[in-house]
């Protein structure tokens, strides 16, 4: 049984990238090989030619591969500050714990959390804690950042804000890839979009050739073959 | 707590204890005071493997019996008792880096499942190896100083809460946290959770081979096995969160509380203090998780408020 496989591409620096497929094609596979925590059979992960398949999830992430997680992790115990900072004292910028600090009250005022760096995730709302996740992912000094679902549960006006923020940090020079299932939001973001389905990639381009791809609208709407049995 | 206060009030009770034996010269008291002070420690070192790093210890015993059994055995050769206690610690936390090198590979209860299964070992094989009682020779009984007993463990005690200290508001001590709330996240973070976990359970080991010199030190005769006993675990849990699991003051109020309580009631209720404890423990653990460190920050909001 193979979740991924045969799936190749390359994603430029600064550019966005979104991923699509349906439930059970195995984007949030590919993710946890990207972000090391699932170890891949074959093949390879580069990151500027260094070779990570295979390596610990925090050596992929001192490398410079950062994720936040489909349903958010936030360490529960912990302040949104001390969150932020366990990416910042740990990833690929580990810096002295002075500066760290003004680093990650500058990441939690850039995801829109200023003045809420000593509650609790508890006491944040799930939006907010999605914007924890992220600053706690940037954080870590990223090159590449993986987003699983970033907009998933989310009311239409905060999927807005969800979507400036993720251009905010495409700003910033993180290089992004990113799983949706909100198809509108990720034809708005991405200029580039690959399609799963199966576990194998079957289209990979600019949004409105996927759109178009007669492949996809049958692995989306089901073809004649395929719908009887989707129903 | 302020950062400021702490830094008065910790070296003010130390000092404050310190010249306690000169005013009350009483051995019940100084007695009862290193049965807290070796609390604390013990109770300490279980603090950081399982309140900080998230890795339940169920055999902490196995390293305080370690530490007991080495300072006896080296001190009763003519060894210093310090240089006894510092091979007590080094033997304790071989040990621990042995069963958490194969234990931490695996997620969940193995880690709690092993040192279980090593505090018992370890018991029964000291029991069956030296089933006779440890006896010190008549020389050092007569020249025994309780006063010198007293002044270790409040040295080791002082340690032990400064050691927390620091951690807890350090890098590792943070990376160790994260650990505890969700490994896969901290890893995603970055942090290497294999080599903190170990880490972690060298360092509490090490402190529980001291606590366990200490013991050795203190008896004039003990069973060997004595110190193996899983009720060594058991009260540094119990201390733990009834003070406060995961804090630096937990274990100190903690074990004041505890230690009172329990010679309190074994004085009038012999064999009812297990059943008190069991039932105040699932209180605590339903009721007030954060133990008494938090009643008392509900207790000055509260008053601040009214």
């Amino acid at each position: 049984m193979r979740a991924v496989s045969d799936v190749s591409f390359a994603v430029a620096e600064g550019e966005l990238v979104g991923v699509m497929g349906p439930n059970g094609s195995g984007k949030t596979t590919l993710f946890n090989l990207i972000a090391g925590a699932l170890r891949p059979d074959a093949g390879a992960i580069r990151l500027r030619d260094r070779n990570l398949a295979g390596r610990a999830p925090h050596r992929v992430c001192a490398e410079g591969i950062a994720r936040t997680f489909q349903l958010v992790r936030p360490f529960a115990g912990l302040s949104a500050l001390d969150n932020v900072l366990v990416g910042r004292l740990y990833g690929r910028a580990r810096g002295a714990r002075h500066a760290a600090v003004g680093e990650a009250e500058r990441l939690l005022a850039l995801v829109g959390l200023e003045g809420k760096a000593h509650l609790l995730p508890a006491h944040l709302t799930l939006i907010d804690r999605k914007r924890l996740e992220l600053a706690r992912a940037l954080a870590t000094a990223p090159r590449l950042l993986l987003l699983d679902e970033f907009m998933a549960g989310l009311n239409p006006a905060e999927t807005e804000s969800a979507m400036a923020l993720i251009r905010r940090i495409q700003g910033e020079g993180v290089t992004l890839l990113m799983v949706e299932h909100i198809v509108w939001a990720l034809m708005d973001l991405s200029r580039r979009l690959i399609v799963l389905s199966a576990g194998e990639k079957i289209a990979d381009g600019p949004p409105d050739a996927v759109a178009a791809d007669p492949l996809v609208i049958e692995v989306y709407l089901g073809g004649t073959r395929g719908s009887a049995r989707r129903a | 707590m302020t950062r400021a206060r702490q830094l008065v009030l910790g070296p003010a009770t130390v000092a404050l204890l310190a010249v306690l034996p000169l005013v009350v010269r009483r051995d019940d008291v100084l007695n009862f005071l290193f049965l807290v002070l070796l609390s604390i420690t013990l109770a300490q070192s279980w603090n950081i493997v399982a309140g900080y790093a998230g890795q339940v210890n169920l055999g902490h015993a196995a390293f305080f019996g370690l530490g007991a059994l080495t300072t006896r055995t080296l001190w009763s050769a003519g060894t210093p008792v310090l240089a006894g206690m510092a091979a007590g610690a080094v033997v304790a936390a071989l040990f621990a880096l042995v069963i958490g090198a194969a234990a931490f590979r695996l997620r969940g209860a193995y880690f709690a499942i092993g040192t279980l299964a090593l505090g018992e070992i370890l018991r029964i094989t000291v029991g069956n190896v030296l089933a006779e009682v440890s006896t010190l020779p008549a020389t050092t009984i007569a020249g025994y100083r309780l006063a010198n007993r007293y002044y270790l463990a409040l040295g080791l005690a002082a340690v032990a809460v400064l050691a927390v200290a620091v951690l807890g508001s350090s890098r590792l001590g943070l990376g160790m946290q994260a650990i505890r709330e969700d490994e896969d996240a901290a890893e995603a973070s970055g942090v290497g959770a294999l080599k903190l976990k170990l880490l972690a359970l060298v360092l509490s080991t090490a402190l529980a081979g001291l606590a366990g010199g200490l013991f050795a030190y203190y008896h004039i005769s003990y069973y060997p096995a004595h110190p193996f006993s899983p009720h060594w675990t058991f009260d540094s849990l119990l201390i733990t969160f009834i003070g406060g699991v995961g804090t630096v003051h937990g274990p100190v109020l903690g074990a004041l509380f505890y230690v009172f309580l329990r010679e309190y009631l074994a004085i009038r209720w012999v064999d009812f203090h297990l059943l008190i404890f069991g039932a105040l423990f699932v209180a605590i653990v339903l009721l007030l998780p954060g133990g008494l460190v938090e009643a008392v920050a509900r207790l000055r909001a509260f008053t601040r408020r009214a």
